[in-house]
């Protein structure tokens, strides 16, 4: 099985569109000092906290919902139901896992008022294991690396298709775990769920991955 | 560690999410796996491509007005400081009313007390003598008199010494009179008029 990221460097050169990703910006310490200014009522620090964060909540969104106008409308949501939430706020957590906690209730408050539901969707209870390549693991393979295969352009294409073809709940943990890079115990937060179900899910989610994506490259 | 993991540490463990004496020890145990050692370059090289592929943060469209629609939201939703409830019955509400009225009171008695009191002469005071309508001519030798009469509710002004009005003195010089078409009527002009012939 060749392994997808044979050529990892080709691949980090591609993420246009992204916003800066430093870890210095998203310092969990300088999320806490600026929550204590705003819990005080200060809007200029709670200004500075949507401005660090707005990113990646908007990026989870539309990637959730893979609608760019009503996922700008729900990341608004979020942060102003997190300011009127933001009294309860704890410090238990980081600032930011407690932000997708809320950006997961307004996108199934939000799937829950639209109805949204996806005709290409996979059920996961009724997913044949079958159709998994048994000799994978949790990872896609095949006879070509999608990295080789592919341009990066492509690659991209490829996963948001198949992603969209899996269940709102694998999705979430696929974007949570492998894309915002969150630990279990965080998406167990983030989406009110226990570890083990986390982890089943997200083995089950890359497996379905995998499956997905190898007929895209046999398709080919 | 000479036992397996369990699931829930092996998954850990793949996602290198372990840290210290756990690590330490299903590392040592994973040395001699060499399957799970490949499974767990493969879901390195997966979160690698992942986290290439899709970028984790993309900025909002306009995220300037993002944010102040984020911050005027919240201050249109802002509670307004509660109104503090006045008590009717409270001592504020009747006393400064009334402190202000002992005021007033206070300062006319001080203001009539503090000047002398004038002696008016009221037996010889001016009377007043009623005096008639005076009609103005502006044409000298024109003399005017006036008759009222309240039961006919009228007054007549008589002016005596008035050159006489010739007949060829033209008024309608001197008087408005609208063309046929300015008649404010759509009946026919040829129509004659219906006469009201009494009983």
């Amino acid at each position: 099985m060749n392994n997808p990221s044979d050529e990892p460097s080709k691949i980090a050169q591609e993420p246009r569109g992204s916003v800066d990703s430093d870890v210095t910006l998203n310092d969990p310490e300088d999320d806490f000092r600026l929550v204590a200014l705003a819990q005080q009522g200060d809007m200029s620090a709670y200004d500075a906290l949507v401005t660090r964060h707005r990113g990646r909540i908007f990026a989870m969104i539309r990637n959730m919902i893979h609608q760019e106008a009503d996922a700008w409308d729900i990341s608004q949501e979020v942060f102003i139901k997190a300011w009127r939430a933001l009294p309860k706020f704890e410090a238990k957590a980081r600032f930011s896992t407690w932000l997708y906690r809320i950006a997961h209730n307004a996108v199934y408050d939000w799937t829950r008022r639209r109805k949204i539901e996806s005709a290409g969707e996979l059920n996961d209870e009724i997913f044949e294991r079958e159709r998994i390549d048994s000799a994978s693991f949790t990872t896609p393979s095949g006879g070509e690396s999608p990295a080789d295969s592919m341009s990066n352009g492509e690659l991209r294409a490829k996963i948001q298709i198949a992603l969209g073809k899996l269940s709102p709940e694998h999705r979430e943990v696929v974007l949570l775990k492998d894309v915002q890079g969150l630990s279990y115990k965080e998406i167990a937060e983030a989406m009110s769920s226990t570890l083990g179900t986390v982890m089943s899910r997200l083995y089950y989610a890359r497996q379905k991955l995998q499956a997905l994506l190898k007929d895209e490259y046999e398709s080919r | 560690m000479n036992t397996n993991p369990d699931e829930s540490t092996l998954a850990l463990w793949l996602d290198d999410e372990l840290t210290g004496v756990e690590l330490a020890a299903v590392e040592a145990w994973a040395s001699s796996q060499p399957d799970q050692l490949a499974a767990r370059d493969e879901i390195r090289g997966w979160r690698a491509t992942m986290a290439a592929a899709i970028p984790a943060s993309v900025e909002p469209p306009y995220p300037d007005f993002f944010n102040t629609r984020v911050l005027q939201a919240i201050r249109e939703q802002q509670p307004q400081p509660a109104m503090v409830e006045r008590n009717p019955f409270s001592w504020k509400s009747w006393l400064m009313p009334m402190v202000a009225c002992s005021g007033m009171v206070m300062a006319f008695w001080i203001g009539k007390k503090s000047q002398p009191a004038i002696d008016y002469d009221v037996v010889n005071a001016p009377r007043a003598i009623p005096v008639g309508p005076v009609v103005y001519t502006p044409e000298s030798g024109v003399k005017a008199e006036w008759i009222a009469s309240s039961k006919a509710s009228a007054t007549v002004i008589v002016l005596n010494g008035v050159t006489a009005i010739p007949d060829a003195t033209d008024f309608s010089a001197t008087v408005y009179v609208p063309m046929d078409r300015e008649f404010d009527s759509t009946a026919d002009s040829d129509a004659q008029p219906e006469l009201e012939v009494g009983p």
